[in-house]
């Protein structure tokens, strides 16, 4: 009983939601309120789970301060800057029932949050550029016409490529508009065979991956 | 070290020069602008004409997405911008919703940018802020079947029932145009839970990567128009008559997009010498 | 936006700037203590914006109705807690109903979803010829038909690329090689673009350019 539980019954349930929508799509040309009350669910259900990443960080860093591990000072900060921003924010949402009211939290979420999530993915700039030059050869026929075209997309995107030479933008915009299509919307069927494939068998109880403990207990 | 010929000490050459010299042009020409004319496209034109003129009536509902963060500010703002003054102009009414946590940083950005616009509209009439949601594909599909169940309330804790605007969207058959904004995905949910399931008129304001990918979903006519990165916000720029942060930012482009082609050239220059040579 | 003026607004324009400076000191410099301090200070603002905003959006779409008279609220809230008995190793079966419900909910709309844009109306665009008769037109279509097919054959994992699908298929991986550099080359514009926004503020906190 309690294997059906951890798993059969799990597996039903994808199954059983799965087809809903499917019959919500097929039989219904409006909305269906079974199936309209599963996704609201689901939408929820999101919504609350989005905290368990930070729920797991909060503990790691607070067992890392406990026991001294390595660089613990910098749990510290990491717990000091959270706490900060959390109760303030929940200060200014319980106040007036929007979080960026509180003036420490709003300060800190253009100040502090802005710069440092621009900087920190901007980052990959320079990456791709020694990436560009350490890696980027025209080793076989493949990797040649993949250079060819990256380097002439990459002059026509820029408004310089037509002063350079007045055939780069031609040929530039063959790569983007015509060129690519064929790779990039192989992507795309595939992609959705594969969506569609996938489901199947996550429908069918095959895939168990996303289950906490997978396929055993 | 003596064998070492000029390819190969560039080969070697430590990676943080690079770093420094790409910061450096990028900066360059910000202090000595040239300002070289930005050559618009189809698909950006496409998108213009889309949500402008004929193809947009006074009343019409228009969902925004910001479907990027404060990182993708340079790609996606200048353009999504465009468009929101664009509806404004022709008195569209738009809903302004984001699946990021930082939407509402996105939201005043582009109320400082437009604040002309803006001002002659009226909050909870001519447009709405509802602010973030999550829920990945379910909710954008909920939102077409049922959007207050998504949005109960506004950004500010209004709730739906007395926002004047809101009453006049409760679904998909309510909305006449969707522009997504994507780094992500919301886009590509928009195109299977609206456009492919409804047969809503749908556009995609993204960042370059996502122009690649999205590209053959233009041409087969899911989306009315594209406009792809940095470049499609100036493009927007040029056609609206207004040239703002994407066309500022068009020079910088300029330069660092040579810098990089070189530098595959040369090291592909050496890698065949060092072939030759071995 | 013009140059600000406030105390505070400037003191955090200046803090902005600092900390750029911190997290750019690992790529221009290497791996030191300020990049440390900066990236954990923005993890710890990060994680807990994550959690407010997520807060306030379940109190908006689940509590609030909840309390208004929506009890049937009270499944979604209580399969939502279920999915924190994932931290407790005995009970963590518990967790795997929501998500199942979430994986059925994500593949049932994924599945109906990408039947059109992604395969029908793929298709139909590949197959449809041009309505105009000019040549370059025509040399298009037919390059993307033929482009496409050799490519759907080369993700045919199912049999090995010998024989007959030898050709087809190393036709099919040139064709995604373009693609995917032409996907390089937009992606150099993305990631310059957001160095060039950073660029910028440099240069502006400094009033070296205007704001």
């Amino acid at each position: 009983m309690s294997n059906i539980l951890k798993r059969e019954a799990v597996f039903a349930v994808t199954g059983i939601v799965t087809v809903l929508m499917f019959v919500e799509y097929f039989f219904f040309p409006q909305d269906w309120i079974v199936a309209s009350t599963i996704r609201n669910w689901a939408v929820i259900i999101y919504n609350i789970s989005l905290g368990l990443g930070g729920v797991r960080l909060i503990m790691q860093h607070t067992m890392g301060t406990q026991r001294r591990r390595e660089n613990w000072q910098f749990s510290v900060l990491f717990l000091v800057a959270f706490v900060i921003m959390l109760f303030t924010g929940l200060a200014g949402y319980l106040g007036t029932g929007v979080a960026t009211s509180n003036g420490i939290y709003n300060w800190l979420f253009n100040n502090v949050y802005t710069p440092l999530g621009s900087t920190t993915y901007a980052i990959t700039g320079f990456y791709i550029f020694s990436a560009a030059y350490r890696a980027f050869r025209a080793r076989n026929v493949d990797a040649a016409l993949m250079l060819i075209a990256g380097c002439f997309v990459i002059l026509s995107n820029a408004p310089v490529g037509e002063v350079i030479w007045s055939g780069i933008p031609a040929i530039g915009e063959w790569f983007r508009f015509v060129g690519q299509v064929p790779g990039m919307r192989v992507f795309g069927v595939v992609g959705g065979l594969g969506t569609i494939a996938y489901g199947f068998r996550a429908l069918l109880g095959k895939e168990r991956g996303f289950y906490a403990g997978g396929a055993e207990e | 070290m003596s064998g070492q010929n000029i390819f190969d000490k560039l080969q070697n050459i430590d990676r943080r020069v690079f770093y420094w010299v790409l910061f450096i042009t990028l900066m360059v020409p910000f202090i000595m602008p040239i300002g070289l004319p930005v050559k618009v496209v189809k698909n950006t034109r496409d998108l213009y004409e889309g949500v402008t003129g004929d193809n947009i009536n006074p009343g019409d509902i228009a969902i925004m997405n910001f479907g990027y963060g404060v990182s993708a500010w340079s790609e996606c703002a200048p353009g999504f911008t465009v468009c929101a003054k664009a509806l404004l102009r022709e008195g569209a009414r738009i809903v302004f919703m984001g699946a990021h946590y930082d939407v509402e940083l996105s939201y005043n950005k582009l109320r400082s940018e437009a604040a002309e616009d803006f001002a002659t509209k009226q909050y909870g009439v001519d447009y709405v802020f509802l602010g973030y949601f999550a829920g990945g594909e379910s909710a954008i599909a909920q939102l077409a079947t049922d959007s207050w169940t998504v949005y109960p309330e506004d950004h500010y804790r209004t709730p739906v029932s007395e926002i004047p605007l809101m009453q006049d969207f409760h679904g998909w058959q309510d909305v006449a145009v969707v522009l997504s904004s994507d780094t992500g995905d919301v886009g590509s949910y928009f195109l299977r839970q609206w456009q492919g399931a409804h047969g809503t008129k749908l556009a995609e304001i993204g960042i370059a990567m996502n122009g690649s990918t999205d590209y053959p979903y233009y041409l087969a006519g899911n989306y009315f128009g594209l406009s792809i990165g940095s470049r499609g916000g100036a493009e927007l720029e040029v056609l609206i008559g207004e040239p703002g942060e994407a066309t500022t930012a068009m020079d910088s482009i300029n330069a660092s997009h040579i810098l990089i082609v070189l530098a595959v050239i040369l090291a592909n220059v050496g890698y065949l010498v060092q072939r030759r040579q071995a | 936006m013009a140059y600000p003026t406030a105390t505070l607004d400037v003191i955090g324009l200046w803090t902005g700037w600092l900390l750029m400076l911190m997290i750019y000191s690992y790529p221009l410099y290497k791996e030191n203590v300020t990049y440390r301090f900066a990236e954990h200070i923005f993890i710890g603002i990060f994680l807990a914006i994550n959690l407010v905003v997520n807060f306030t959006n379940v109190i908006r779409i689940c509590v609030t109705p909840l309390l208004g008279g929506d009890f049937m609220m009270i499944v979604p809230l209580v399969m939502g807690i279920m999915i924190y008995t994932m931290l407790i190793p005995e009970y963590r079966w518990v967790s795997r109903y929501p998500i199942a419900v979430l994986v059925g909910a994500g593949f049932g709309l994924g599945m109906r979803g990408v039947i059109k844009p992604s395969i029908l109306d793929a298709i139909v665009s590949t197959i449809t010829a041009p309505s105009t008769g000019a040549m370059m037109d025509w040399v298009n279509f037919l390059y993307i038909a033929v482009g496409l097919i050799s490519s759907v054959m080369y993700f045919l994992l199912t049999y090995e690329h010998t024989g007959a699908l030898q050709a087809p298929t190393r036709i099919g991986r040139l064709f995604i090689m373009i693609g995917l550099g032409a996907y390089f080359g937009n992606t150099v514009l993305f990631r310059f673009t957001m160095l060039t926004g950073r660029a910028q503020f440099f240069l502006q906190v400094l009033k070296i350019i205007p704001m």
